[in-house]
């Protein structure tokens, strides 16, 4: 079986405490690319809503004059969901809200060198 | 930021004259680890009491504090002993307009921007104090029996517009309160020619609340506490408010992540308690 080119980025993101999944989406239209899901997330729908997220907040960046958007945080009652993007390709770790945000963003940033 | 404070603090242990306070005073003030910071830069200005730009950093200091008359003296000492310093009179023009002192205001950001004729955000504080002179109504002929209290210039201390002023008091940093439909209640965001663009800014951005919003319920994490984002000219953060207004923040590019986040937190108890005095 082909490992995908994300796979190892990918387990690195899911081996963060506290990150629940950690997926590649097509920006534009939500598709999950590969993904890490662990029990109990669905991984298409989270894909959709944060490649959705990230469009938004990189589209209203650009509109507003601020330039391109880097890393991507919402922080929830119950959770966090962190994105980066390049290139039409977001790159999302869901967290829960015990979880180390600098890791994830290192971590995330990281990856996306790898996506260059 | 950390391995700064640690090298600064390694290096002003070796040479307690050496002038690493002032770097490691900023880096702590950014952190927003203030009393560290006044701690060190008084410890500084003993044993060089005549350097400006460490009364500057010390006004800074107390203007995040909440300090406004301490650090107004030490503007005033910055600029007795670098006459011209830009910074010390845009300083002490920002609290002139905070208390409603708006000729002396305009004065000193004259004063701000003879130095610095490039910076716009002296440009658009001027234009705005202008803008609030122009506002103010004539003031009457001075009534022949004592008021029973001294009335405040109807002016800019009320100004919506310099709600935050109190909360940011970095040059690079902004703020914006906006209504469930976009609208500005409250803040402003210049370009650098002065023109208020904040309703532009927080129509393209009040749609990530909505996005926000729309994520957290699907994914079942609670309702959104914030949003944060770095953008290649600025970081951003949002934060709901009342009422399901937004609170935006940009802050400049080299704002650390953590203090963004915390600057959100000062700007939203500030906005929570004007819409309370407001309401």
């Amino acid at each position: 079986m082909t490992q995908s080119p994300f796979a190892t980025m990918l387990d690195a993101l899911t081996r963060q405490r506290g990150v629940v999944a950690a997926l590649v989406a097509d920006e534009r239209d939500g598709i999950v690319i590969d993904s890490r899901v662990h029990v109990g997330q669905r991984g298409d729908r989270v894909a959709a809503l944060a490649a959705s997220l990230y469009r938004k907040a990189r589209m209203s960046a650009h509109a507003a004059g601020l330039g391109d958007v880097g890393f991507l945080q919402l922080e929830a009652e119950m959770g966090r969901v962190c994105a980066v993007g390049r290139d039409d390709v977001v790159l999302v770790a869901v967290a829960t809200s015990d979880a180390n945000v600098g890791l994830i963003r290192v971590e995330l940033l990281r990856a996306l060198e790898g996506l260059a | 930021m950390g391995d700064d404070v640690h090298s600064l603090s390694d290096e002003l242990a070796r040479d307690p004259a050496s002038l690493a306070f002032l770097p490691l005073g900023e880096v702590l003030r950014r952190e927003g680890r203030l009393d560290q910071a006044r701690r060190i830069v008084v410890r500084g200005l003993e044993r060089h009491p005549h350097l400006p730009d460490a009364h500057d950093l010390l006004a800074r200091i107390y203007a995040d504090e909440g300090e406004p008359e301490k650090a107004f003296d030490e503007w005033d000492m910055v600029r007795r002993l670098a006459p011209g310093h830009p910074d010390a009179a845009k300083g002490m023009g920002f609290i002139c307009f905070r208390e409603g002192r708006l000729p002396e205001a305009e004065r000193y950001l004259q004063e701000a921007q003879a130095g610095a004729p490039a910076d716009e955000r002296i440009a658009g504080a001027l234009a705005m104090v202008r803008q609030a002179i122009a506002d103010t109504p004539a003031v009457a002929e001075p009534p022949t029996i004592a008021m029973p209290a001294m009335r405040m210039p109807a002016a800019a201390a009320e100004d919506p517009r310099f709600l935050f002023t109190a909360v940011l008091t970095d040059d690079d940093q902004t703020a914006l309160l906006l209504d469930r439909d976009g609208l500005v209640l409250a803040g402003a965001y210049h370009t650098w020619d002065g023109r208020d663009i904040a309703q532009d800014v927080g129509a393209q951005l009040s749609g990530v609340s909505d996005e926000a919003t729309r994520a957290t319920r699907h994914l079942g994490i609670g309702a959104w506490r914030s949003i944060t984002f770095e953008a290649e000219a600025a970081m951003v953060a949002m934060a709901p408010t009342a009422d399901d207004g937004l609170l935006v923040l940009a802050a400049g590019r080299a704002t650390p992540l953590g203090l963004t986040r915390r600057l959100l937190d000062r700007c939203a108890a500030h906005a929570r308690a004007w819409m309370e005095g407001g309401a």
